[in-house]
């Protein structure tokens, strides 16, 4: 697969919480190497969205797919696909009863049966990619938050995901602490992971989106480059949302 | 107001209607504790010099020791059965599956909500006369012993056990499957282990009132402490000398149990206090 080709893909979704219309007919494509930002007030469906794509959440109607290989249908093999999509989440949830070596290696070896000294160097290496290799045997307890999330983005690293979901993962963050994590986001999108990212941080939404999509009461409303989006939406709904910000 | 709370105000411990202030209320309890403690040390000592035989000692003793080997093996044996066996009821009190919910939360109903005397005449009298010639009634009383202790604790441990996952949070569950991980998988590596350090407390206590438990077995003759108590007493007529050594047995595996749920738990600290 080049850059460019449709890696993950939402196909008409609709999802229900109870009798409450969640996500009304979503599509969305989200290109391999490109780094989609998912704007929106809270309420309008942009996290459950992203966790439709590792069907954290079930879908009711439509398709999601990763690949070409369906997500959503319940025959689906999750397990393995899962293993190709890596998920930061806004509390971290990183496994308090683990150092952050362990963390970073409890999948790669219980999952893929990696040996201990393989799943442990390249951990190192994760690690040292988020700026903690001198915190490896320090247990979350021992964190910061932005620590915290940094290792739980290594942990999700490990897998060797095709494409990673970020679920708001600075808003549980003190302001001084959001800008660490975001530059670990942005050196990813440099070296061009896939990435599909919830967040309310716009200043890195337009820096570094290759697409930002705005979302309101359960649906798509505009999906646009950054730049063009911040300066001049097309829509009224996306100039109301962006006068809300400043 | 600014220094209301400060020390240098010297009755800032006094309260509005200055009747107790802090300082009174903490002698009060000091004095009022250590006064029954030295009525407790003093009766002590009073019984131990006017009502323990210590010439009869050396004559009961070895009966005392045969049957605090036995209840050792029979705790031993129940608790590693109970906690075992606990665990898992307690994650199939939380499965999803509907049978498997209402299976173990029957079992749990009736384990917990019937008395463990009637628990152990039902294994005792009951199950041999459903086979007759089956279970000598003479080889039945250990496994009845056995059985029944595990079967009552494990319910306890089980709704210890559900109560720990209950209280780790969703995320976990998340991150772990989110991870590639089965359920399964994910129960064993992350959420039992949290669970259990949330269950530990009320697990020791279960395990420490199965210590206690083992009295029952008295009614079914098993040559357990309290049944060395009756046999000594009614020979003698001596209650005090029995008492001491039933005490000492008791306290001497309860005590070291309480410590070991301790360590436990502060082993279980994962570098500090939890968020």
């Amino acid at each position: 697969m080049s850059r460019g080709d449709v890696l993950l893909e939402f196909e008409h979704v609709d999802k229900y919480f109870g009798d409450t219309h969640v996500l009304k007919d979503v599509s969305l494509d989200v290109a391999n190497g490109e780094v989609c930002v998912v704007v929106g007030p809270s309420g309008s469906g942009k996290s459950t969205l992203l966790r439709c794509a590792n069907r954290l959440e079930e879908i009711q109607a439509g398709e999601v797919r990763l690949d070409d290989r369906s997500v959503s249908d319940p025959d689906a093999d999750i397990n393995r696909l899962r293993q190709r999509i890596g998920m930061v989440f806004q509390s971290f949830n990183l496994f308090p009863h683990k150092t952050a070596i362990e963390n970073v290696t409890l999948a790669p070896r219980k999952v893929r049966g990696v040996g201990a000294a393989d799943a442990r160097e390249r951990g190192l290496e994760l690690l040292a990619e988020v700026g903690l290799s001198d915190q490896a045997d320090s247990y979350p307890n021992q964190l910061s938050g932005g620590q915290q999330q940094r290792v739980a983005i290594a942990r999700a690293l490990a897998m060797d995901p095709r494409v990673m979901l970020f679920d708001e993962v600075t808003s549980a963050l003190d302001p001084e602490l959001v800008g660490e994590v975001l530059g670990v986001m942005r050196g990813l999108a440099d070296d061009g992971m896939t990435m599909m990212v919830v967040t309310h941080e716009m200043g890195f939404a337009r820096e570094v989106a290759d697409r930002v999509v705005l979302m309101d009461d359960g649906r798509i409303v505009e999906t646009g480059d950054p730049v063009a989006f911040f300066e001049n939406p097309d829509t009224d709904r996306g100039a109301q949302f962006l006068s809300k910000l400043l | 107001m600014a220094d209301t709370y400060s020390s240098a105000q010297p009755d800032a411990n006094a309260t509005a209607d200055g009747f107790l202030d802090d300082r009174t209320l903490k002698y009060l309890g000091v004095g009022l504790s250590s006064f029954f403690a030295m009525g407790v040390v003093l009766l002590v000592l009073y019984i131990l010099a006017t009502q323990v035989d210590f010439g009869l000692i050396p004559t009961i003793l070895p009966q005392f020791i045969r049957a605090y080997g036995l209840v050792l093996g029979i705790v031993v044996t129940s608790s590693v059965l109970s906690v075992t066996s606990g665990v898992f009821v307690g994650l199939a009190r939380v499965s999803k599956t509907r049978l498997t919910n209402a299976i173990s939360a029957a079992y749990v109903q009736f384990f917990r909500g019937t008395p463990l005397l009637f628990q152990i005449f039902v294994i005792y009298f009951g199950i041999p006369a459903l086979w007759p010639g089956l279970f000598p009634i003479q080889n039945w009383g250990l496994p009845t012993a056995i059985i029944a202790l595990t079967l009552n604790h494990a319910a306890y441990v089980g709704e210890a056990v559900r109560g720990g996952i209950g209280a780790v949070h969703d995320g976990q569950m998340e991150a772990a499957r989110s991870l590639g991980m089965g359920y399964i998988q994910a129960m064993r590596e992350v959420v039992v282990p949290q669970a259990w350090r949330n269950a530990l407390a009320a697990v020791g206590n279960d395990q420490i009132i199965l210590v206690k438990d083992t009295s029952l077995l008295t009614v079914i003759a098993i040559p357990e402490l309290i049944q060395q108590f009756r046999d000594v007493n009614s020979a003698t007529f001596d209650p005090w000398t029995p008492i001491v050594l039933v005490a000492i047995a008791y306290l001497s595996i309860t005590i070291p149990m309480g410590r070991l749920v301790t360590y436990l738990e502060e082993r279980g600290d994962w570098g500090g206090e939890s968020q």
